[in-house]
């Protein structure tokens, strides 16, 4: 298949849009990080070069994967899968796995880490586009079409939250259900789901009320102030005082240890501080941007794989970005996901600089 | 999509919301968590008296104060400072490494002096601050110490004046603002120097030279007849300004913790409840005098030494009587029978109500802690037997201050005054006034023609009668002594007297009245007019020059008793030669000074009155 088909050049909006978020991330891991590395490691630059040795290498197998030909994923994808199976497995060992933020996560090599989960999200939608690509007929059957699907999704969650990494796991979830709903799954299916996962919830809340007063929380956050509400406590002095012009850049204040981390989950705050609204405006301009050039490369995309690869893929950062932007603002409770592009982070930027290399190349075979 | 583009909306939106509508709150948390205080302790509001000498004062000084956090080299610091200090580097070694925001460096880094604080300052150490501090410091120690009061260890006012106006009187805080991070580090960011607010000033209606003299006089008394307790008040009776008021025995205010609490609170002239004696027969007379039931030189009375009612019999302090006098002499002898007679003229009615209009039975009001009110009878309970005793001074119990409230009512025209010692409270910087007392009128007691009698009367008595002891020459003054025979389980004491003086001047139109009363003087007899007398005219003799009273035409002569020593016109010597000048001035006792035979100085100089045997100074040259 394909292979036949026209040749276009790449997206250049979307890899000029890339390019910026990447290196304006880059900068701001700088500003967000220098303290905090001075401090861990006597190297202010500790951070900022990790980043940019991932971001380098993530740039290179963006513009290799932009040259290879999508469908041989489709060819590749039970391989990938399981590939990431037995590492999300061998993560799990102590003494191959390490723990890092109470999370047996890593798969530590020097000072580099590797997330054998930040590739399952990528070789999941492989997976699953190709699944659903197969299965066209099945989708409206819940036995024979969804049920197979789900039961793999849930493996995959089951491993991830045995690390545990919570806000990894729904991200997948959700952008595995996207890439159903938009591959046809009856709707029932998901208002099913839906009650289930409230019963689910509800349940959870009676068992321990105290769950609730812990989601409740981010609604005011100074009712725990040094518990649940920490985090977006120091995530509002930030983005409150900066004011909508901001600091300026490097005189973030909240970086000088009230934020811990400032340059990983709350990296938007510290942006917000230094830059006020401007800065906010330039980062989801581009997110969105990002986004809808996403969308379009699946809209025009001539065969359905790429259509769900592309969607998939879009929509797993459209999801992740505003959930992190979401708990950064205090619109919802902390759940521990990065921002893409932005947040610190080595195999997230090369997973999802990858991603964009995947979109890149669909976006070559448009009508 | 265009969820997708919403939900941006929507988190743009509560960054705008954050950031405009939640500034305000959000940035006075943060500000809260950033900075950092170095105190700066105030100073604490100056006590001034009327002519503006401090009473009450603050010394500044120097501390070290060190945040363990800024400081890299704890090593290198404990050495430097330890060395600066004299101290040990292992002592100093644990103030630098302690875990606390701020360290006090306590007691060896506190009121550094000068020197020592300089070198520190040169040292430019990280973390390590010198602040200034300020102590609460009383230049004139005991000096009018029940009334100013003390501070404690944190400068709070815990007696006295201090307590009463503490919240004027505490200044507040300022502090050396700095940025820090999480961990307490400095940040290189704006430092905000907020200058502590000292604290308000404060008048006292206080005069220093007045104070003084009673202070003195109340020490000597104490040491001449060791009495029990001692105390006295002036007052200007033209506005109920308190011009000095103490109490024997003092203590002192830097070492209040060496006294009982009794000998703290006790502020004698407005705490004591005794009966008063014959000072308060001056409201029996001002009654008298304005009911106009008594001409006091042509009405004429009889004492043949006691008087009977009742049944009761009421002696008269002279043994016999005093004979037929008129009622002039019985205030200048202080004649009970004589005032008895008065008393059953008014009626108990007419007294009592002059008696709770002159003050007495409530509080005076004066802006002090710890005032009495003292006792007078039910009127239900008055029978002819209380009435008597009452009007001379016997079965009613007063504090000095009322005494002192209710006599500058009967001689200033008749108006009683609510007493006070603030006069003004001050703001430190632009000296603008926060508050000032002015003189309040709380009645009219007595007619202006009936206090021209009463002055008149109690001239006499300083003259002719038991107050010429209290004698000035060329001044006139006014008084009246009181002996009171102390009260210990509802029975008098034997021989235990509160000997008291009532004195004014100048006696046509009093400037100051002072009391002074003497609670069992030892080795003296215990008359009023021996004891206090005396002690009144030095203080009115000190106050004619503090308060610049001129001389008084009409002045009249003092009656001599046989024995006593008369005044005598110094004479004018300069220019004699030493032996002329020794037969001018035999009535005295002359000292030289200066080397030659011819007088060209002399003290006190030419037509003075001074007592006989006095002192008087040449000075001789060539």
């Amino acid at each position: 298949m394909g292979d036949s088909m026209k040749k276009n050049s790449v997206d250049v909006l979307l890899l000029i849009s890339v390019l910026a978020i990447s290196i304006f991330g880059i900068i701001m891991i700088y500003s967000a990080s220098y303290v905090w590395a001075e401090y861990k490691f006597n190297d202010p630059f500790k951070f900022v070069k990790n980043q940019g040795i991932f971001f380098v290498i993530g740039v290179i197998f963006m513009i290799i994967i932009s040259k290879l030909n999508y469908h041989k994923y489709y060819d590749r994808a039970n391989t990938l899968l399981i590939g990431c199976l037995v590492l999300l497995v061998l993560v799990l060992i102590p003494g191959i796995g390490t723990v890092r933020n109470g999370s047996r996560s890593w798969f530590g090599i020097g000072s580099f880490g590797i997330q054998p989960s930040e590739f399952t999200k990528l070789a999941l939608i492989i997976f699953t586009s190709k699944y659903l690509v197969n299965n066209e007929k099945l989708v409206g059957n819940f036995k024979k079409g969804v049920l197979p699907i789900l039961a793999i999704l849930f493996l995959v969650f089951g491993l991830i939250m045995l690390q545990p990494d919570f806000g990894t796991g729904m991200i997948i979830i959700m952008s595995i259900m996207g890439l159903l709903f938009v591959g046809g799954v009856n709707f029932k299916f998901f208002l099913k789901l839906g009650i289930v996962g409230v019963l689910g919830i509800v349940g959870l809340i009676v068992v321990a009320p105290y769950r609730l007063k812990r989601i409740l929380s981010f609604l005011n956050p100074w009712s725990d102030p040094l518990g649940s509400g920490f985090q977006i406590i120091q995530s509002l002095y930030a983005i409150g005082p900066g004011g909508l012009f901001g600091y300026g850049f490097l005189n973030s204040r909240q970086k000088h240890f009230y934020l811990p981390e400032p340059q990983t989950d709350f990296i938007f705050s510290i942006i917000s501080e230094e830059f006020g609204v401007m800065g906010i405006f330039i980062v989801s301009l581009l997110f969105i941007t990002i986004i809808y050039t996403g969308f379009k490369i699946a809209k025009r995309s001539n065969d359905l794989f790429g259509k769900y690869l592309a969607f998939g893929i879009t929509f797993q950062i459209a999801f992740q970005a505003i959930l992190n932007l979401m708990v950064v603002v205090g619109l919802i409770p902390v759940t521990g996901v990065t921002l893409p592009f932005l947040s610190y982070g080595g195999s997230s930027l090369l997973i999802t600089l990858c991603s964009i290399g995947i979109l890149l190349n669909i976006s070559r075979y448009e009508k | 999509m265009l969820v997708i583009v919403f939900l941006f909306l929507l988190i743009i939106g509560k960054v705008f919301y954050i950031q405009v509508i939640q500034y305000k709150k959000l940035n006075n948390y943060a500000t809260g968590l950033w900075s950092r205080n170095l105190p700066i302790e105030a100073n604490r509001g100056i006590i001034y008296d009327i002519n503006g000498t401090i009473l009450a004062d603050n010394i500044t000084t120097t501390s070290l104060v060190l945040i363990p956090n800024q400081i890299k080299d704890k090593e290198n610091t404990a050495t430097l400072l330890a060395q600066i200090l004299g101290v040990s580097k292992e002592d100093m070694m644990e103030h630098v490494t302690k875990i606390a925001s701020i360290e006090r460096v306590h007691p060896e880094g506190r009121r550094l002096s000068y020197d020592i604080a300089d070198k520190i300052n040169e040292l430019k150490l990280p973390g390590v601050y010198l602040i200034k501090e300020s102590k609460r410091y009383y230049p004139y120690d005991t000096f009018l110490s029940h009334t100013i009061g003390f501070v404690g260890i944190d400068n709070q006012g815990l007696a006295g004046l201090e307590l009463i106006y503490d919240e004027y009187l505490t200044g507040s805080y300022g502090a050396i603002k700095y940025f820090s991070d999480a961990k307490g580090n400095r940040l290189e960011l704006s430092e905000v120097y907020e200058q502590p607010q000292d604290g308000i000033n404060m008048t006292l209606t206080i005069n220093y030279d007045i104070q003084a003299s009673v202070e003195r006089e109340l020490d000597n008394v104490m040491s001449k007849y060791s009495p029990e307790q001692a105390w006295g008040i002036a007052m200007d009776p033209n506005s109920g300004e308190i011009l000095a008021i103490a109490s024997r025995p003092a203590f002192s205010p830097s070492n209040y913790s060496d006294y009982t609490v009794e000998e703290i609170n006790r502020n004698l002239p407005i705490w004591m409840t005794y009966e008063p004696g014959s000072t308060f027969k001056i409201v029996t007379l001002a009654a008298s005098v304005n009911e106009k039931i008594v001409d006091l030189n042509n009405d004429y009375f009889y004492d043949g030494g006691a008087v009977t009612v009742e049944g009761a019999t009421l002696h008269c302090w002279k043994h016999g009587g005093h004979g037929q006098q008129t009622y002039l002499q019985v205030v200048e002898n202080s004649c009970n029978p004589g005032f008895v007679n008065l008393g059953l003229k008014l009626g108990k009615e007419k007294l009592f109500d002059y008696i709770r209009n002159f003050g007495f039975g409530s509080k005076t009001g004066i802006d002090l802690n710890g005032e009495s009110s003292g006792i007078i009878f039910n009127l239900d309970k008055v029978g002819p037997v209380e009435l008597a005793t009452t009007a001379f001074g016997q079965g009613v119990s007063v504090t000095p201050i009322q005494q002192i409230t209710a006599v500058s009512a009967a001689i200033n025209g008749g108006i009683l005054y609510k007493p006070y010692i603030v006069k003004s409270l001050n703001e430190p910087e632009t000296n603008s006034v926060i508050k000032e007392n002015k003189p309040t009128v709380v009645r009219q007691v007595i007619t202006k023609e009936a206090s021209d009698i009463v002055k008149y009367a109690l001239e006499s008595v300083v003259q002719n009668g038991t107050g010429r002891n209290a004698f000035i020459d060329g001044y006139r003054v006014g008084g009246k002594t009181g002996t009171a025979q102390k009260v210990q389980d509802g029975h008098y004491m034997v021989g235990n007297y509160i000997t008291s003086f009532m004195g004014f001047l100048p006696a046509d139109d009093p400037q100051i009245v002072v009391y002074i009363a003497v609670d069992n003087a030892k080795g003296v007899s215990q008359y009023g007019g021996t004891v206090a007398a005396p002690i009144v005219r030095n203080i009115l003799v000190d106050a004619i020059e503090a308060l610049d009273i001129s001389k008084r035409d009409g002045a009249g002569e003092k009656n001599y008793n046989v024995g006593e020593k008369h005044y005598k016109v110094v004479s004018n010597v300069i220019g004699m030669s030493v032996n002329d000048a020794k037969k001018a001035l035999g009535d005295f006792t002359l000292e030289f000074s200066g080397s030659g035979s011819i007088v060209s100085f002399q003290s006190p100089t030419a037509n003075e009155k001074i007592l006989e045997g006095d002192v008087v100074r040449l000075y001789l040259s060539e």
